[in-house]
């Protein structure tokens, strides 16, 4: 059930000691929307989603999800949230499926076990989810953290560089995992530096900058000059054609 | 409550889980504190009477030593795959992961202190009077420093400068419930009973209300970025 339909951003600021890594971000995210944020390592990417993740508490202005004020709500608001990042947030020495049921149970579900075993089918985790998640290969590891991700339907999905380190399949599942949740009518939130994930999913491209919102480029999604361009000094469309068509010959 | 309760339960649970299956954290600190006794009792053991004044000190400092290390290596699994990241993103009270995290550290702890008491009365030549009141004493005496440990150990979660944080904020804050805890033992083993030391639980007992309350109240804020 979509617990609220929009996510409402204002003057968002975030200071660290001196470091200003927010400086009045205003957005608003929408049910049905895949939202890219873009931008170059340090500009705030990070920072954004931890508050959106209400890990990080804002130095200035509100965060509203819905009509509730995210301060204030905090803990009722988290049961509406997933979050998929690098890092599985996953126990190394319990299994999938413990680590699953665990997330169910912290979230209030009354039947973790099957929730969990739901979830291993929608994911195809076999056998392997019995096994410690300490055994399991990136791509084991990313179908686990998915699963931990929705173990409560969210309503707002937050995904942060989630295909780092994924081979071509990881990376299909997850931009089919992506669909399924703006289908279902949630607010997904992706930062990606995989081009070509964030223009195959995207609605809406929006781009960081020094802890600022900007334009989001035309094209294919925003990169720093060095990382525009690729090790032979192709322009970056280029890079990525070739890269795709290596994958396919494959 | 019932939510807090049902939390910091299930935070404990995951942590006794791990720990049967691995256990890491048990086998260690009680490889490190039957040392310190062992050592300790080839060091100092002279006659019963000044076994009966050293003996406090070691049960304690090997308590001690033993309970902290266990807290820091039970705060670094949530270190490991950001694990606590995901804990803070669960709908459950902050104060849950404390109280867990609380019940899971005690719980090894009391694992250890049976086997400490039982080497410390066995090398030290100890009556077996007061082992009851002194086993009375180390669990609330344990109860403070590992609220302490526990509370000031999630900062080691997230701070590059882990080791110092043990270091210089929480031994100075357990000192005086090792002070405490030490001086009251000694009495114990001296011949006094129990209602004799009661101004001692009574400091100990004030240090577990103080960082239990302040795990309550602090724990929020310490892991907010």
């Amino acid at each position: 059930m979509v617990a609220f339909d929009r996510v409402r951003a204002a003057g968002l600021v975030k200071l660290y000691g001196r470091t200003r890594a927010l400086a009045g971000v205003s957005l608003e995210l929408h049910a049905g929307e895949v939202t890219v944020i873009e931008g170059p390592n340090g500009s705030g990417k990070s920072t954004l989603l931890q508050i959106l993740a209400l890990t990080a508490k804002p130095t200035d202005g509100t965060l509203t999800f819905g009509e509730l004020d995210a301060r204030r709500h905090a803990s009722t608001l988290r049961r509406h949230l997933g979050v998929v990042a690098h890092a599985s947030m996953l126990y190394p020495d319990l299994t999938g499926r413990e680590n699953v049921r665990l997330y169910a149970a912290l979230f209030g579900l009354e039947r973790p076990g099957a929730r969990a075993a739901e979830l291993f089918e929608r994911f195809a985790i076999g056998s392997f989810g019995d096994r410690p998640v300490r055994t399991y290969s990136r791509g084991q590891l990313q179908r686990v953290s998915l699963a931990r991700a929705l173990v409560a339907d969210p309503t707002l999905l937050l995904l942060d560089e989630p295909s780092t380190g994924l081979d071509v399949a990881g990376v299909a599942r997850l931009e089919e995992v992506v669909h399924a949740e703006r289908a279902r009518g949630a607010i997904v939130v992706l930062v990606t530096h995989d081009g070509g994930l964030a223009a195959r999913v995207a609605s809406r491209r929006v781009a960081l900058q020094g802890g600022r919102l900007v334009p989001a480029p035309e094209g294919p999604p925003y990169r720093t000059d060095l990382e525009a361009r690729s090790p032979d000094g192709h322009p970056p469309e280029a890079t990525e054609r070739s890269a795709a068509s290596a994958e396919e010959s494959r | 409550m019932k939510a807090l309760l049902r939390g910091a339960w299930l935070v404990a649970a995951k942590d006794l889980r791990i720990e049967l299956r691995t256990k890491e954290v048990t086998m260690t600190t009680s490889f490190f504190a039957v040392i310190v006794v062992l050592l300790s009792s080839l060091a100092f053991y002279l006659d019963r009477n000044v076994a009966a004044q050293v003996a406090p000190g070691v049960l304690w400092v090997s308590v001690a030593f033993a309970g902290l290390t266990s807290v820091l290596r039970s705060w670094g699994r949530e270190r490991e795959e950001d694990a606590l990241r995901g804990l803070l993103l669960s709908p459950i009270p902050r104060a849950s992961i404390f109280f867990g995290k609380l019940l899971g550290n005690l719980l090894f702890l009391f694992a250890v202190e049976i086997v400490v008491v039982a080497l410390v009365a066995l090398f030290f030549h100890l009556e077996p009077e007061p082992l009851l009141p002194t086993i009375a004493l180390l669990l609330l005496g344990s109860f403070g420093f590992v609220a302490a440990g526990t509370l000031f150990g999630a900062l080691s979660v997230q701070s590059r400068a882990r080791d110092l944080v043990m270091s210089i904020v929480v031994f100075p804050l357990v000192t005086p419930a090792l002070l405490g805890g030490v001086v009251a033992t000694r009495e114990l083993f001296a011949g006094a009973t129990l209602p004799e030391v009661v101004a001692w639980i009574q400091i100990l007992g004030a240090f577990d209300l103080v960082f239990v309350g302040a795990g309550y109240l602090l724990f929020d804020a310490l892991l907010s970025d």
